[in-house]
């Protein structure tokens, strides 16, 4: 069995900015300049707006074309329009009723939510109102 | 325990075919990407870590179709929640002891992966090495033009982007994947310093499409498995793997989409482009970089 520390690694130089720290995956970005940064963001920028307007652009398709389903979704199944063998008609269906059932009921959490924000408003108003008739009266 | 193999290349380099292929040897067991070496521990493959492109959803969805295949034999949503158990009860454990077990009980078969992400940097191949002193290395090239080019195609070049394979010029700064092409392949020849020559091979992923039945031959020699008819040809069939095609909806993917919808092989010779022309992606019209060219030249293309 070889020793892992018994030789070190080559030095063969690189030409980019590729190496990246193994954890957290950001790329090193001390060897650039400050205007590099800038036309890095600005990169990156472009993508992500080109991404959403690719994105809004499906959505507006699916929309205006009712039962067609979005390409991302035509992509998994075959030319007949099956789904893959690992993935049945019924897993779909019920991984579907699963997140609309959580889906659900986050609905009714947040309603609830929203009639204790009322009642704790109200209380919170007439504690002000009387607070304030207190102090003109003093 | 059968010391596993790693194959090592940039993304878009026929590795998914590729493990697939030598993974259907009879004493194989391919696996889909797990990206375990990644991350340290097994929880940070849940942690999000990076805000700027990556979706990671994705990147755990490799192992959890290799636990539900290992350990339920099969990958259903029933497996695949078994499988989040798994590893849930393992969250806090190194990746590599992680790793470790997975080979342990896929023994004696050896375990082939691949991560194209592993390449990115020296310390994700370093710390493979530390967790299995035996492991095998491939490493798997291909063409920059054709690997270049098919990195654009997939998400507008987002691997590009990702690694920071940008060519920073005065005033502006332009995506170009093959910068990732050369680091990505210098980082895997400074790690395979490292490893013993016995334990290293480099192959062309064109002169497998071309002649498999060699190529392949040669690489059931260097790992000392069966190299007959019978088992080369189970390897021409990467369709055969149970990680050949998607997975089920709670875990999808777990390798190349393109590979998961159409995996089926057919040897072909593949048109290798010439290294001097101006690039399609480059908007400047500017061609390959004088040491991308030396670095092309050395692994013999011409």
């Amino acid at each position: 069995m070889s020793d892992p520390n018994e030789r070190p690694p080559g030095n063969r130089p690189k030409i980019g900015h590729i190496d990246g720290d193994p954890v957290t995956s950001h790329p090193k970005l001390d060897t650039l300049s400050e205007n590099q940064r800038a036309l890095r963001l600005a990169v990156i920028k472009e993508f992500k707006a080109k991404k959403v307007k690719k994105f809004v652009e499906k959505q507006v398709q699916h929309i205006n074309t009712n039962q067609r389903i979005a390409e991302g979704i035509k992509f998994l199944f075959d030319e007949e329009g099956r789904p893959p063998p690992n993935m049945p008609m019924e897993d779909i269906i019920a991984e579907r009723r699963h997140i609309e059932y959580e889906i659900r009921w986050f609905e009714a959490i947040l309603e609830e939510l929203h009639n204790r924000l009322v009642r704790v408003k109200e209380i919170e108003d007439h504690a002000l109102d009387m607070l304030a008739d207190r102090f003109t009266e003093e | 325990m059968a010391a596993p193999l790693f194959l090592l290349a940039p993304p878009r380099s026929y590795t998914s075919l590729m493990n697939a292929m030598i993974g259907q040897h009879p004493q194989t067991f391919g696996l889909p990407e797990l990206c375990l070496f990644n991350v340290e521990t097994l929880i940070q493959l849940w942690t999000r870590t990076s805000d700027e492109i990556e979706n990671f959803s994705k990147t755990r969805q490799g192992l959890l179709r290799a636990v539900a295949e290992i350990y339920g034999g099969e990958q259903t949503t029933a497996t695949i929640k078994m499988a989040n158990h798994w590893c849930f009860a393992r969250q806090h454990r190194s990746t590599a002891e992680v790793y470790q077990e997975l080979v342990r009980d896929i023994d004696p078969l050896i375990a082939v992966e691949k991560s194209p992400s592993y390449t990115i940097s020296l310390k994700r191949m370093q710390a493979i090495y530390r967790a299995f002193p035996d492991a095998r290395f491939l490493h798997l090239v291909r063409h920059p033009v054709a690997t270049c080019k098919s990195i654009m195609a997939l998400n507008d070049g987002a691997f590009a982007m990702y690694v920071n394979s940008i060519d920073f010029l005065e005033d502006r700064a332009i995506v170009d994947p093959q910068f990732a092409w050369h680091d990505l392949n210098t980082n895997i020849f400074n790690f395979l310093q490292m490893v013993p020559p016995e334990q290293q091979i480099r192959v062309r992923g064109e002169d497998i499409m071309h002649d498999p039945t060699h190529f392949l031959g040669e690489v059931c020699r260097w790992l000392g498995i069966r190299d007959d008819a019978e088992a080369i040809d189970a390897m021409m069939h990467p369709e055969r793997s149970p990680f050949a095609c998607f997975g089920p909806i709670t875990a999808l993917f777990g390798n190349d989409p393109n590979f998961l919808r159409g995996p089926a092989f057919r040897a072909h010779k593949v048109k290798v482009p010439p290294l001097d022309k101006p690039l399609a992606w480059r908007p400047d019209g500017k061609g390959l970089d004088p040491r991308v060219i030396e670095l092309a030249h050395e692994f013999g293309y011409r």
